[in-house]
């Protein structure tokens, strides 16, 4: 039974492949190094996986954690500082500085690595591990730019590799009660969706890392343990400032993702399977002022999808510092609206995150069928998966085309195309990864990166 | 007409009706005299530089009697100009030593003294010319209006958008049908960061730096009803518009132009509820000066044949999704409001709907347009002042009188409060003044003023 499904899946991802646009293909062929076809080992369920962390500090440490009942074989920071706690719980995993030269050593002993990197990273070490055939669990958003998430993405198939996203909400009940409930019938048709988080705000009186900011003057010096050239990576070159790390390179354009990008691949997941959506068509957005330097200190974004199949075409509007779209009326006084929160509009009710509104929708409708399987977590779907167990939940297939809408949104959140959008929505042909009528908006999807890096 | 005005006294609380009593000082109860087409009228202005000198200028047809000013260096162009002015600190001097040589003033002082020095005139049986918006709370707002229909003098708000030829095609086009019942409505403003000296406000906590208060100022004055504080040019002369204590914020200082041509031709008077969301977090910045962008969203019920509205303020260069109807490349403007119809759509600018038409353009040119049902002012919005001076010598009341610029001012000013009190959907009793579901709100509606001071 097992061993059919995985054929089925194969078979799938295949002919998934076959669908690609004729230029993505020719991209994914170029990525594929020859010493290296053959795809990973077979990993036997009762063995473990020899895992390798690179980023291991914060999000990463808790990434290892989970992890941590397979072997942890080798550890790799640019901060040996910030990864101190992670390399004392793991004294025999081997530690690195530079990745490269971790996949390099360790190419024999290492099946599976985990990438929790800040976000201008993520592509350039998941492609290295993936094109040695490497499993790959990578933090959200999968990547910086969205021409990054689609030959991750590639990769991942074309290297037949588990892989799985760190966008750990996809495993929960919410999520699949969210789904249960609007193919349920729940709302009827969704036409309207609107997602919102406080971020860069922490709750509203707050603030989780700065943006709207111009960039730091002074040159301290790099603290002793952080390797500053390597945390840079593929980024352009530019000195240390402590207002980049750590975590607050969440809100410089260069390396982080923004608000958006930091919670998009969270919040939108659900939306997203729900949904079932695919690449957007067009994109729009207005913020406050925004500089070269970090994203804005608030944005609207509104992506409108296409029908799918018996699903109508829909408008997705995220909202971030603070914004948020009206309380709706079906939800009784006192109930909590929440700094961050999804709001579903269908043609026959409304849902908060997967609490249907109001309350007498809610009891008249009662609860869906259980069409989903639940989840064993988040982390061990991944090792399933690394065993040769069915594909995650947040498997690349499914967390490029998610993180290409999110990281879109930021294309228009740019400060030369943001006055674009004045005049006109982004219009997206995904196939080509092309926006066709504002030609240098195109320059965002991707950048070029610093010598020694590549994808 | 008068047995309607005690009705409407009479549903008043009992604080206002107190008030209300309270403001009738018996010496001049009968109403001012009558100047006729050929006679001059002898005008005083409180706040004689920036805009005041501005509207002084366009009464300058007639006997300007007395020029008043806190700071004689921002009035010096004002006062050199008029030479046999006679020049005051103090309006409340000014008013009695001049109360025998003035029919008329123009008061353009900052936001936070319109009320007082409005009041102190209309007491005093003068007409009034006030800058909008019409004052800094709504419980001011309501007393102006009340008082300037007992004291029967003719008003106008200075919206001077509100004697365009531009929102008189928005209105006739409206009650024509034109786009259909509109539900949706959406205005917007760049301000707080316009990028002029006169539309970027601070966004700031209070300054702790004491300089000294300037030769020509009298602060004190300045501060009038206010609070006090020392001085600190970051205050005055132009940047009083973004703290709470003395400006109203983006929406304050735009919203009475650009949502005052969909107040009107929707006639959609008081709302029912408003809610908004801001970009404030740190408590030390909230409490002190407008946000740097804020969503406000008000609900007006219906009205007659027109369904409930649902209108959407949009600041700090936060912008709305473009409706389907705009045509890509056609430009959402810096400060604008679309007004979404059953059958079309129409967007216009800011100032008495500048700019007005029907969206797509197709659509504007195949519309056969009403003949016109609403006279127009002379001079358009070069006019306004002089539509006042007019209805001061004929007593037929000027465009944006009080009893149409006071319920305008008191919207705009609601949705100011509900920034201060944000994410909270604010239910409006207009009829007594009260938020009915936040006691909170009560010190908003109507300010305690400094000793010395009152309506």
């Amino acid at each position: 039974m097992k061993d059919r499904e995985k054929s089925n899946q194969r078979n799938n991802r295949i002919s998934r492949r076959d669908f690609m646009g004729a230029a993505a293909a020719v991209a994914a062929f170029t990525v594929v190094p020859r010493h290296v076809l053959g795809g990973p080992r077979q990993i036997p369920p009762s063995e473990k996986v020899n895992i390798a962390g690179v980023g291991v500090g914060g999000q990463g440490g808790g990434d290892i954690n989970n992890v941590s009942s397979q072997n942890i074989v080798a550890l790799c920071d640019v901060d040996w500082n910030r990864a101190g706690g992670t390399f004392r719980r793991h004294p025999n995993a081997r530690k690195y500085k530079d990745f490269r030269v971790m996949l390099d050593k360790e190419d024999k002993n290492i099946d599976a690595v985990v990438v929790a990197t800040p976000d201008h990273v993520h592509a350039v070490a998941s492609i290295t591990a993936i094109k040695r055939g490497k499993h790959v669990y990578c933090e959200k958003p999968l990547t910086h730019s969205v021409y990054e998430a689609r030959m991750v993405a590639e990769a991942a198939r074309e290297h037949k590799v588990a892989t799985q996203m760190g966008n750990q909400g996809q495993a929960s009940e919410g999520t699949r009660l969210i789904c249960e409930n609007i193919w349920g019938g729940a709302i009827g048709h969704v036409r309207e969706v609107h997602v919102w988080t406080d971020r860069p705000l922490r709750g509203l009186s707050d603030v989780y890392w700065p943006q709207g900011v111009g960039r730091p003057e002074d040159t301290p010096p790099v603290p002793d343990k952080l390797d500053w050239d390597l945390w840079l990576g593929p980024a352009p070159e530019r000195p240390y400032h402590p207002a980049y790390v750590p975590f607050r390179w969440r809100g410089w354009w260069d390396f982080g993702t923004g608000a958006l990008g930091d919670i998009g691949c969270h919040s939108i997941d659900p939306i997203w399977r729900a949904l079932k959506l695919k690449a957007p068509l067009s994109v729009h957005a207005a913020c406050t002022l925004v500089n070269n330097e970090t994203y804005p200190v608030a944005s609207r974004v509104t992506y409108q999808f296409g029908a799918r199949g018996d699903m109508p075409p829909v408008k997705l509007h995220w909202y971030d510092g603070g914004m948020r779209p009206p309380r709706p009326d079906e939800l009784d006084d006192g109930q909590t609206f929440g700094d961050n929160g999804t709001l579903f509009v269908g043609d026959k009710g409304k849902m908060l995150g997967y609490r249907i509104i109001p309350e007498s929708r809610r009891k008249e409708f009662g609860n869906a069928p259980k069409v989903l399987e639940r989840s064993p977590g988040h982390h061990q779907e991944w090792i399933d998966a690394c065993k040769g167990g069915k594909p995650a939940g947040s498997n690349f297939d499914h967390a490029g085309p998610l993180a290409e809408a999110v990281l879109l949104g930021n294309v228009a959140l740019r400060p030369s195309i943001k006055e674009k959008l004045t005049r006109v929505n982004l219009l997206w042909d995904s196939a080509n990864m092309k926006i066709t009528n504002v030609p240098e908006a195109n320059q965002y999807l991707h950048r070029q990166y610093r010598e020694g890096y590549s994808l | 007409m008068e047995s309607q005005k005690v009705t409407r006294r009479d549903f008043l609380s009992g604080v206002a009706a107190t008030a209300a009593f309270t403001i009738v000082p018996r010496h001049v109860l009968g109403g001012p005299g009558r100047i006729s087409a050929n006679e001059k009228l002898n005008i005083a202005a409180i706040g004689s530089g920036g805009m005041g000198a501005a509207n002084i200028n366009a009464c300058s047809s007639e006997n300007i009697v007395a020029l008043c000013d806190v700071d004689d260096r921002h009035a010096a162009g004002t006062f050199n100009k008029f030479p046999k002015a006679g020049k005051y600190k103090d309006f409340r001097v000014m008013l009695d030593k001049e109360d025998k040589n003035i029919d008329a003033v123009i008061v353009a002082t900052p936001d936070h003294t319109h009320a007082v020095a409005a009041m102190a005139c209309i007491k005093r049986r003068k007409h009034v010319y006030c800058q909008k918006p019409l004052a800094h709370s709504i419980y001011e707002v309501r007393m102006l209006t009340e008082a300037a229909r007992k004291y029967k003098v003719q008003t106008q708000m200075g919206n001077q958008g509100h004697s365009s030829n531009e929102i008189r095609l928005l209105y006739e086009w409206i009650q024509d049908g034109a786009i259909g019942p509109v539900r949706e409505v959406h205005t917007w403003s760049d301000r707080p960061v316009g990028g002029h000296p006169w539309s970027d406000f601070p966004i700031m906590a209070r300054p702790k730096e004491t300089p000294p208060v300037p030769d020509t100022l009298d602060w004190d004055l300045w501060l009038g009803p206010v609070r006090y504080r020392p001085y600190h040019p970051i205050y005055c002369p132009t940047t009083w518009r973004g703290w709470w204590d003395f400006g109203t914020g983006a929406l304050g200082d735009m919203g009475c132009h650009i949502i005052d041509p969909v107040f009107w031709a929707l006639k959609l008077g008081a709302p029912a509820r408003v809610e908004a969301s801001t970009t404030h977090y740190k408590p030390e910045v909230a409490s002190e000066t407008y946000p740097r962008a804020s969503v406000v969203r008000y609900e007006f019920p219906s009205r007659g044949q027109m369904p409930p509205v649902k209108l959407t303020w949009y600041d700090g260069r936060l912008l709305p999704p473009r409706p389907k109807d705009l045509e890509p490349g056609r430009k959402l403007g810096t400060n604008g409001a679309l007004l979404i119809g059953e059958k079309g759509t129409i967007m216009h600018g800011s100032h008495g709907a500048g700019g007005v038409r029907i969206v797509p353009e197709a659509k504007m040119r195949a519309y056969d347009r009403p003949s016109k049902i609403l006279p127009r002012v002379k001079g358009g919005s070069g006019g306004h002042e002089q539509d006042w001076v007019r209805a001061c010598k004929n007593g037929k009341p000027a465009s944006s009188n009080f009893d149409y610029g006071g319920p305008l001012t008191e919207m705009v000013l609601l949705g100011v409060l509900a920034m201060r009190l944000k994410n909270t959907p604010l239910e409006w009793d207009s009829e007594n003044l009260k938020v009915t579901n936040c006691d909170e709100a009560d010190k908003y509606v109507k300010p305690v003023f400094r000793e010395g001071w009152t309506l």
